[in-house]
């Protein structure tokens, strides 16, 4: 299994760290260098921590834990009018991105009011393509309440966002509410944390059936195999994102038939990986279990 | 300006206190409005707000926006610009030249150039209602969308349901906001 971290720090040597990365069989996922700063999100085989904590101590660097990391999370607020958008639905996704999720937001079509709110089967099936959701229900009990029959036959990990404190339902954030102004105060940025960690529990689940029937190939070695392949483009950012068990792939039709024929081990991608197009954006690669495929070394 | 919220929990009170004192105070309309009352009722799904409008500012004259140097005139703020232009063109034609993009050359005399100072470029009286009735948009809950509005002189009433609203809930409203209005 790998370990996914951040490590913020300045340019000096610090690509003596991404070799080392490179060396014990990791990948560098994010990498950004702003002047004399340099931030990077790692990936590498959990046994080998100790040996990248000291490489990041000897560089002077900070070492940061991504509870989110290599998940790809949507937000979704009943629309995205003035009464839901910028805030809490930017704030709570900013948040997250800093947990290490790759984040996206959703504005339902007729998903305002109590007794008239709705989700089309597109929508469920656009969030069904991402590995949990985050639902922002608004500050009244009464709406949530009506509101949480929604996301019922949704078939990924979520948890709710409301108002009220206390309410009982599984994976439920209180304290949150309509917002006027950025979550900047100390309890806001507490209840942000509560989010974080809520969505962290319920992922756990997902994690735990991925870890009892392991798939067939690391989403993050299948990532490295297909950029090996095509190449980003320049200035594109993260074409490829990576899924707790596949990834989505943001290219273009043509190119989509010659990641098929990657080898992975003795196997093709497309016979490790079910490819079908996004409703949202790109395409979609499920890794299907070992058990399935059979072994790929 | 005094807001009060009723008929939810406190939290959702407190909330949506809030969100209507951030509105009208994006809007720039808090010296505008006396008091604010919000009654919500989640369960039924009706809201109702109420506002007394109170003090408006006087009109903008283009004295308070510009400064006389002689024949010249200098823009001071620079957002009544466009409309300052507007109506000198439309009043006085060709005697008067933009020079640069702050400075006006006014070919008046000066009895001419005094009645100028006093023309009105905005009066904050005019779209008062609109701005309210924006403002008042954005508090209200998006599903809340059959709206029944109750405007008197200096009152403002908005009767919000998904559900259609119907004259007896309307005359129970009007004895509700009475003391507010």
């Amino acid at each position: 299994m790998y370990k996914i971290m951040m490590f913020e720090g300045g340019v000096y040597k610090f690509y003596e760290l991404k070799e080392l990365v490179g060396d014990l069989g990791g990948f560098i996922l994010q990498e950004s260098v702003m002047q004399t700063e340099t931030m990077m999100h790692l990936a590498f085989p959990e046994e080998d921590e100790r040996e990248i904590r000291n490489k990041i101590k000897e560089l002077g660097g900070k070492f940061k834990k991504l509870p989110l990391a290599g998940t790809e999370i949507i937000v979704v607020v009943p629309s995205l009018g003035k009464h839901h958008a910028v805030d809490p639905m930017c704030d709570i996704a900013e948040f997250l991105r800093r947990s290490g999720a790759i984040t996206n937001m959703m504005g339902l079509a007729r998903g305002v009011g109590r007794r008239i709110a709705q989700m089309t089967t597109q929508e469920k099936k656009i969030i069904e393509e991402f590995d949990a959701a985050v639902f922002i229900f608004g500050t009244f009990e009464e709406c949530i309440e009506e509101k949480v029959r929604l996301c019922r036959n949704i078939d990924i990990p979520y948890i709710i966002v409301g108002g009220p404190s206390d309410m009982e339902l599984e994976h439920y954030v209180g304290g949150v509410g309509r917002k006027t102004a950025r979550m900047r105060n100390k309890d806001e940025i507490d209840r942000l944390y509560d989010v974080a960690s809520e969505l962290e529990r319920a992922l756990a689940e997902k994690r735990l059936d991925i870890e009892e029937d392991p798939i067939a190939a690391s989403p993050l070695f299948i990532k490295d195999m297909i950029e090996r392949t095509i190449p980003p483009k320049t200035g594109e950012e993260l074409p490829n994102v990576i899924q707790l068990d596949g990834l989505r792939v943001k290219m273009e039709d043509e190119d989509i038939e010659k990641i098929k024929e990657i080898e992975i081990g003795n196997k093709k991608l497309s016979e490790i990986c079910e490819i079908k197009k996004s409703l949202y954006t790109g395409y979609l690669l499920e890794i299907k279990s070992e058990a399935v495929t059979g072994a790929l070394f | 300006m005094e807001v009060k919220v009723e008929g939810v929990s406190d939290f959702a009170n407190e909330s949506y206190t809030k969100i209507c004192q951030d509105t009208f105070r994006d809007a720039g309309l808090r010296s505008n409005i006396d008091h604010v009352y919000m009654h919500c009722n989640p369960k039924e799904f009706v809201f109702i707000i109420a506002v007394k409008i109170g003090r408006v500012s006087r009109p903008v004259t283009v004295w308070d926006v510009t400064l006389r140097e002689e024949k010249k005139l200098r823009i001071t703020t620079e957002r009544y610009a466009p409309k300052l232009l507007a109506v000198l063109w439309d009043k006085y034609g060709e005697k008067v030249e933009q020079l640069g993009r702050l400075e006006l050359l006014l070919k008046l005399e000066d009895n001419e150039i005094k009645e100028l100072l006093d023309l009105v470029l905005y009066d904050p009286k005019e779209d008062l209602v609109t701005r309210v009735l924006y403002a008042l948009d954005t508090i209200l809950p998006e599903g809340a969308r059959v709206r029944s509005p109750m405007h008197s002189a200096n009152s403002v009433v908005i009767i919000a349901s998904e559900n259609p609203i119907g004259k007896e809930q309307k005359n129970k409203v009007e004895e509700m906001v009475r003391e507010y209005v």
